[in-house]
């Protein structure tokens, strides 16, 4: 044991040694601290996600819920509250207004804050844990200007009295509801009874809300998921597919992406230093084999020095990264908050098995192959790396490199089309490479210029090349992705994105109103909106029995909304079929509740429609985009089918700076509900805000993860280097021909590296942004031109830093050594 | 006892080349006793290194019997025939093969800690040391045992080499070409502080070279032409 320490230590002379070891320490490194960084602002963004929930796991119901599932979340050490919310009057005087009534139990919000003021205009403060005492209500502000009334006043709810104490500025599970008709009331669950409101066959929604551990949680979801009456349902942040949770999702692709590209860049890293580590340590094994070393040794010698540079790695690597992360966690408080969660000890586990698997695949199998070097070759003098096992090593390099990719992304999926992206950029890599080369040395040839460095067909070249477009496209992808998807992202929230929802608009109103708003230069376009139940499917009844998945079934027990117009909605996408054009017959439907209800093209669907039937067939399935804060709908009939029914109008405004005009809008139309999603816009942008910010932070490490494999690359190459350069010398190449033909060669490599590199992170981006973040095709030519500059910049002065001291060197001593 | 150290019968040694077996020996019958210095000369090509590896246990034959400490090489296998010299074969090269990253003091002492699991036949890592610092004095190097190879001279190295071959006082010694990377007068140093070494310790040496005069101090010398020794 003490040999092979002593073994590690005399190892630990050669350069590639340590340079194995660095590109060890920036991969666990970048993954540690990505990992603890991001599982931190995740935690911090499902915190945040759940507020909207008011709890992580809510247990909803039409009817009264059994007070033993509160029991059994106790027990399970889960916090506990209970509301009930219901539509109700309330009264002042002579004033009636229709509010959304919400009773809490204590405990209330378990998840999320609330948020009142002493008066409408007052600033507003944090609840704290405290709620409406008995025989108070708190309501919001529209509720006072609707009843005319101050804080303070007397209001009747039902039988009881109740003094309006306080202004409802923010509660965290509204932003699920976003349709909320009236006015929210929030009242004491204690005086619910005394009120009389409840009766049995009242409309209310039941809920009971749970917070705590996540492995709770889950216990209490899988009891409660075989238990579930038809009309109950459980909503967690997974189940609950709001657009916070499409947001979520998205946020975590592109950290994920993030870091697997810092991965594979270290992965190349190990690659390159354990190949010239395997080519330095050759003769040596050769030597010591013929002094009698059994393979055995060889081996245990090996893989004992790799096991220690692993551990080491990662000891050092997952220091660095805790470190980093709280440094990287500090920088970005801004977006991410001051009290980012606790990180978990999953990353360092991740960091270490990073490790494990990048020397397992990338440079044990190339020293194993140590183990067949022959001594007969060093008799010879002709010394050979033993042959038969390649494939192994590229079939081991293969794997690790998929193992790392599932393990940074754990979708196999993402990772499937990473690999094969991967293995289809190296492939076009090299053959641009060898076109590239080529085509300079023609031209070169053509031009007989001395200034046109020869570059050769050599194999060389064209893994400099290779190597360099693979590290400068790792980089530039993830700029492209973060600048160019980003911002097309971001764009698909611009800044003029609604800010208001106005719904329950009465038909005679829809002229008032759009005039109201051309006045004040709003854009705004209404929709028709009629709640239906779907009763019948190709003229079959639709019953909820018929379907086993709970979301069918609650589909077909709840009206959803239908709409009717001819302008197809700019944030659809058409998959299936013609939209209208003209056309006064059938239904177009959003894809996933097709899938649900498992109906499509073709299909007959009939709706009933405040007791009247509506029948038509499926001409279009669109996918709709539920976070594009539009007024989105499953079902869309022909324009004009709609018209002879009763209904309602919706619109989503963006008011911005004009937020004043809601009071002036809800006196000229009183019944007209306007529901403000500032606060929910703000709460997704800011996610994306923190997405970014994650993503420029995890670019740092990427770079100086490129800038080790360049350095790898360039070490791997050096002995050759020296001997070529000895021979120049004593062909009589003075120093200045020397250094035009470094600068020239690596400037000229490295060009054609970066823009390989640039086309292919262009390609690459696209085709990430198409299936991945449904975004559009779109030509940008900047990677391109930055793969080209920064390329030739980086590999030029990176490749005369590496040579330069060579230059000074007699050429007997090059030689020599 | 039986005295003798090698003993081949009728090698042969084929290996493919362009599409056919090319013949490198035909037949070659030697037997050498302990303490005996044995010279094998021949062209370049002529296949000595190729003999010297089969001596050596290096590699095996195509046909034909060899012997290593009375052990027929043929039916073991590469570590079993590693096994079979360990502690008792010193090799010297052409071009030293010193390990660039070892001081030649752990250059020496390397084949002394060639044997990872201790085992009570080695000596201690103190006596190691010993053992490879007097070496170092034999060959005259007292003063340069934390030089790394790149800070010597060729004879220098060549030196190191021949206190690593001779640190285990080994029983025989293999020799390929030691004197033909250094000049006429290093060549000469490095070949009297080999036979003087070789005698003092009753080594027996198998020296492949093409240098008449070196061939000469030995007390056998056999040629090799077309594959057979004559």
């Amino acid at each position: 044991m003490k040999l092979l320490f002593r073994r590690w230590r005399q190892r630990w002379r050669m350069p590639e040694l340590r340079l194995l070891l660095l590109a060890l320490i920036v991969s666990v490194t970048v993954v540690t601290a990505v990992g603890f960084f991001s599982s931190r602002v995740e935690n911090a963004m499902q915190a945040q996600a759940r507020q909207l929930l008011g709890g992580d796991l809510v247990l909803a119901s039409s009817r009264p819920l059994d007070n033993a599932w509160l029991q059994y979340g106790k027990d399970l050490g889960l916090e506990t509250a209970e509301t009930i919310s219901f539509p109700s009057m309330v009264s002042s005087g002579d004033k009636l207004q229709l509010s959304q009534l919400k009773a809490v139990s204590s405990g209330y919000p378990l998840r999320g804050e609330l948020k009142t003021a002493a008066a409408p205009d007052a600033p507003e403060q944090l609840a704290a844990g405290q709620l409406p005492a008995r025989g108070e209500i708190w309501a919001e502000s529209r509720l006072f200007a609707d009843l005319g009334v101050k804080p303070g006043a007397q209001v009747t709810l039902g039988r009881s009295v109740f003094t309006l104490t306080r202004v409802l500025t923010q509660e965290p599970d509204r932003g699920v509801n976003l349709f909320q008709l009236a006015p929210q009331v929030l009242m004491n669950l204690d005086d619910l009874p005394a009120t009389g409101l409840l009766s049995p066959a009242s409309r209310a929604s039941f809920n009971q809300l749970f917070a705590g551990t996540d492995k709770a949680v889950r216990q209490l979801q899988q009891k409660l998921k075989p238990q579930l009456k038809p009309t109950e349902r459980i909503r967690t942040l997974a189940e609950d597919l709001s657009s916070v949770d499409q947001t979520l999702q998205r946020s975590g692709r592109f950290l994920g992406l993030a870091t697997l590209l810092s991965v594979v860049l270290a992965g190349a890293a190990v690659a390159l230093t354990s190949t010239s580590l395997m080519r330095r340590e050759l003769a040596a094994v050769a030597v010591l084999k013929a002094m009698g070393m059994s393979r055995r040794q060889v081996l245990l010698d090996h893989a004992f020095s790799l096991l220690l540079t692993a551990v080491l790695a990662a000891v050092i690597g997952v220091t660095l990264g805790l470190v980093l992360q709280f440094g990287l966690a500090e920088w970005l408080s801004r977006f991410v908050g001051k009290d980012l969660p606790a990180p978990g000890p999953l990353p360092a586990l991740t960091g270490l098995l990073t490790a494990v698997i990048l020397l397992l695949g990338f440079a044990l199998p190339q020293l194993l192959q140590l183990v067949n070097a022959s001594p007969m070759q060093i008799l010879q003098g002709a010394l050979q790396r033993p042959r038969q096992s390649v494939w192994v090593v590229v079939a081991s390099l293969l794997l690790a490199v998929f193992g790392l990719l599932w393990l940074q992304s754990q979708d196999l999926k993402l990772a499937g089309m990473l690999f094969a992206g991967l293995l289809v950029g190296v492939a076009v890599f090299w053959s641009l490479a060898v076109a590239a080369l080529r085509l300079t040395q023609t031209v070169g040839r053509r031009l007989q210029s001395r200034w046109m460095p020869s570059l050769g067909r050599s194999r060389r070249a064209v893994l400099l090349v290779v190597v360099f477009a693979t590290g400068l496209f790792t980089l530039l992808l993830l700029t492209t992705v973060r600048t160019d998807l980003l911002d097309r992202w971001q764009e698909t929230l611009p800044p003029d994105a609604p800010d208001n929802f106005l719904i329950n608009i009465q038909p005679a109103e829809v002229g008032p109103l759009q005039a109201f708003f051309a006045a004040h230069g709003v854009k705004t376009e209404l929709y028709p909106m009629i709640r239906g139940r779907l009763v019948e499917i190709n003229g079959k009844p639709a019953q909820p029995d018929d379907y086993p998945e709970q979301r069918a079934q609650r589909l077909l027990e709840r009206e959803f909304n239908l709409s009717s117009f001819a302008e197809f909605p700019g944030s659809n996408v058409l998959l299936q079929g013609k939209w209208f054009d003209g056309n006064a017959q059938g239904f177009s439907i959003e894809k996933g509740i097709g899938e649900t209800l498992h109906f499509g093209m073709g299909d007959t669907l009939t709706f009933d429609i405040a007791g009247q039937r509506l029948t038509d067939t499926v001409t279009s399935v669109r996918e709709v985009r539920w976070d594009s804060m539009q007024p989105n709908f499953f079902v869309i009939a022909a324009p004009g089918r709609l018209e002879q029914l009763p209904k309602t109008f919706i619109t989503s405004i963006h008011l911005g700076e004009k937020k004043a005009l809601v009071t002036d809008l809800i006196h000229q139309f009183p019944s007209v509900t306007v529901i403000d999603i500032g606060d929910i816009m703000a709460q997704m942008s800011s996610l994306i805000e923190q997405v970014s910010a994650a993503v420029e932070g995890i670019f740092v490490f990427t770079l100086i993860a490129g800038v080790v494999v360049l350095i790898a690359a360039l070490q791997s190459q050096k002995a050759e280097r020296r001997r070529e350069i000895a021979i120049l010398k004593s062909l009589g190449a003075g120093r200045a021909e020397l250094r035009r033909r470094i600068w020239g060669e690596f400037l000229l490599l490295g060009a054609l590296a970066g823009l390989l590199a640039g086309l292919l992170a262009l390609t690459a981006g696209n085709l990430f942004g198409y299936y991945l973040f449904d975004l559009d095709m779109h030509l940008n030519l900047w990677p391109l031109l930055m793969g080209g500059v920064v390329g030739s910049a980086l590999v030029g002065v990176a490749g005369y830093w590496n040579l330069r001291a060579l230059l000074n060197v007699l050429p007997l001593s090059l030689l020599k050594a | 006892m039986n005295n003798t150290i090698i003993q081949t019968d009728n090698l042969v040694k084929t290996i493919p080349q362009a599409g056919r077996e090319l013949q490198i020996l035909r037949g070659v019958s030697l037997r050498i006793e302990a303490g005996e210095s044995v010279a094998i000369t021949g062209a370049s090509g002529s296949g000595k290194s190729t003999l010297l590896g089969l001596l050596a246990g290096l590699d095996l034959p195509t046909s034909g019997a060899a012997q290593l400490f009375g052990q027929p090489l043929a039916g073991l296998d590469e570590d079993q025939r590693a096994a079979l010299r360990l502690g008792k074969v010193g090799f010297v090269f052409q071009s030293f093969h010193l390990l660039e990253n070892l001081t030649a003091l752990e250059n020496v002492m390397l084949p002394l800690e060639l044997d990872f699991t201790p085992h009570p036949g080695l000596p201690p890592q103190e006596g190691k040391e010993q053992s490879a610092r007097e070496a170092l004095r034999q060959v005259g190097l007292a003063e340069r045992m934390g030089h790394f190879p790149n800070q010597l001279s060729g004879g220098e190295q060549q030196r190191v080499a021949l206190a690593r071959a001779f640190v285990t006082r080994p029983q025989v010694l293999f020799a390929d070409e030691p004197t033909g990377n250094l000049d006429r007068a290093t060549g000469h140093e490095i070949s009297d502080l080999l036979f003087d070494l070789q005698e003092k310790l009753h080594t027996t040496l198998v020296l492949i070279t093409h240098d008449e005069t070196l061939a000469a101090q030995c007390r056998q010398h056999y040629r090799l032409e077309e594959g057979v020794l004559v």
